[in-house]
């Protein structure tokens, strides 16, 4: 181990105050502080300038942290619990409770004939007031957000903005701009309460091919389960349809969620012998091999021997 | 109760996690509890402006109900929600910074509960000497700490008052543990600069 100079030493007052220097380092510098008296009475100044910096810290008022946390609770709540009762229930009982278990209370919107849309972003309330201030010129903005700020060559401030107007269009699911955005809305990735409603929204319409695509596309892709969930509400009525027996059958074998997979069996099943087809069978021999779930497994070895189809592969 | 990082603890939180991302709602609360005073703590402390602090607070938590169920677990909750919430108070620290140069925009600076001056009242000295001393010294430390550039004054503030370790800082931050390191120097350079005569 080399011998470490008095200035060596102390440059590393501030990581071994820090506790970020290695094992090694630190051996070092505290050997040179044991033998060296002049470096440890620094050690001790710098300390206490460290200290001096502890005088500025303070904790929030407790009186803020509740102010702060009823604020959250009301704002959550009204994010959730946002009106309108679900005008048209397409299951009931264990099914509703189940849903809402899943999906933590979002409301499935009524899939009324007029669809509303407000577009906006996340981030918009955190806004610097001045910005929405007639003093500063930009009394019309809807929402802003500052994206660069910089010192122009004249002395003046350049301040990049962000506009983002909310804008609320109205219309019926036949006007392609209110269908567009629902498709989109559908896919919005940060969103799930959006992907819900806008799916609650577009099931009514299963009966088109783009829309039916999008409920497979979210059947298939959702990361939440409450969304995939109501997307197979909207595919009820079309389980017949051979791509989305395929979706279903996929979603059956592969749904990390269980109830996911009862919903499946259910609707892949519901017709009972019209739609046995070897294909299914197939499918429902493989969910024997694979699924762990006490249920599904015995409901699929009840729907195979009902059709007298071994409960095994061959 | 945040910082513990005990196996219990992360196994306890990992499911709290996998609750509320279900919408387990008391699950979501007892996550935020878990946080919310050291992020409290945070905006405050950088922002010096309680309406501040209450607006991050707030932007914060909504954005980590609104995401949580893109969360991954590719890094700890911690660091996942204290990225959400460095995000806004940079934000905040760099617009303040616009603002006050609009000298006609902000007659006043920082807020009424400046964190310097609560401390000041906490401690009383009795000694008028010493009050004198520690009012400059107050004075001068936050003068520091004004002057420091964004990042580098949110390093020393995770560094410094938070207790987080560089690593993590550099997670947060979205940059290496050497350059939090580096700006984490300059900061502590620039403090004991100005501190130099007093101490
Ligand atoms: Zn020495």
């Amino acid at each position: 181990m080399s011998v470490m100079t008095c200035a060596d030493a102390r440059s590393q007052f501030w990581l071994l105050e820090y506790g970020e220097l290695s094992f090694d380092e630190e051996e070092r510098v505290e050997t040179h502080l044991d033998a060296c008296a002049d470096c440890r009475a620094a050690f001790e100044r710098e300390k206490e300038v460290y200290a001096a910096f502890n005088t500025a810290a303070a904790e929030p008022p407790p009186s803020l942290l509740r102010q702060c946390r009823a604020e959250l609770a009301s704002r959550l709540e009204s994010e959730e619990h946002s009106p309108a009762p679900d005008a048209r229930r397409v299951f009931s009982g264990w099914w509703e409770q189940f849903t809402h278990a899943l999906t933590g209370g979002f409301i499935l919107r009524p899939a009324g004939a007029l669809a509303m849309l407000v577009l906006g972003f996340a981030g918009a309330r955190f806004m610097p007031n001045f910005l929405n201030s007639p003093a500063a010129g930009v009394t019309e903005a809807g929402m802003n957000r500052v994206r660069d700020v910089k010192a122009a060559a004249n002395g003046q401030i350049q301040i990049l903005v962000d506009e983002t107007r909310q804008r609320t269009l109205a219309g019926g699911l036949d006007d392609s701009r209110i269908r567009g955005l629902l498709l989109e809305a559908a896919k919005d990735p940060s969103d799930a309460g959006l992907r819900q409603q806008s799916l609650s929204l577009l099931n009514a319409h299963a009966q088109s091919a783009d829309i039916r695509d999008a409920l497979i596309y979210a059947l298939q892709h959702d990361q939440n389960a409450g969304v995939r969930l109501n997307a197979m509400t909207g595919l009820k009525a079309f389980a017949a349809e051979p791509e989305v027996r395929g979706a279903l059958s996929q979603t059956l074998l592969s749904d990390p969620n269980p109830g996911i997979r009862m919903q499946a069996i259910d609707l892949l099943t519901q017709d009972s012998a019209t739609n046995m087809d070897r294909q299914m069978v197939g499918t429902l021999q493989e969910l024997m091999l694979r699924e762990d779930n006490e249920y599904l497994r015995q409901r699929s070895q009840k729907i195979l021997e009902a059709i007298n189809a071994s409960t095994e592969i061959y | 109760m945040a910082r513990e990082t005990g196996l219990d603890v992360q196994i306890d939180e990992t499911a709290l996690i996998r609750a509320a991302q279900q919408g387990d709602h008391d699950a979501f609360e007892r996550l935020v509890r878990a946080y919310d005073q050291s992020v409290l703590r945070l905006a405050m402390n950088l922002l010096r402006s309680p309406e501040d602090a209450r607006d991050v607070y707030q932007e914060a938590f909504l954005r980590v109900h609104r995401n949580l169920h893109s969360f991954r677990f590719d890094c700890s909750f911690h660091t996942w929600l204290y990225r959400i919430v460095t995000n806004l108070c940079l934000d905040q620290i760099r617009k303040r910074k616009v603002r006050k140069e609009e000298a006609t925009v902000v007659a006043t600076g920082e807020g009424p509960l400046d964190r310097l001056d609560a401390v000041a009242e906490q401690r009383a000295d009795t000694d008028p000497e010493r009050r004198l001393f520690s009012g400059q010294l107050r004075r001068r430390i936050k003068e520091v700490l004004n002057n420091l550039t964004p990042r580098e004054r949110m390093v020393f503030e995770l560094r410094h008052y938070q207790g987080l370790r560089l690593k993590q800082i550099g997670e947060i931050l979205g940059t290496s543990e050497e350059a939090a390191k580096n700006c984490l120097f300059r900061a502590t350079q620039k403090m004991r600069a100005a501190l130099g005569d007093f101490v």
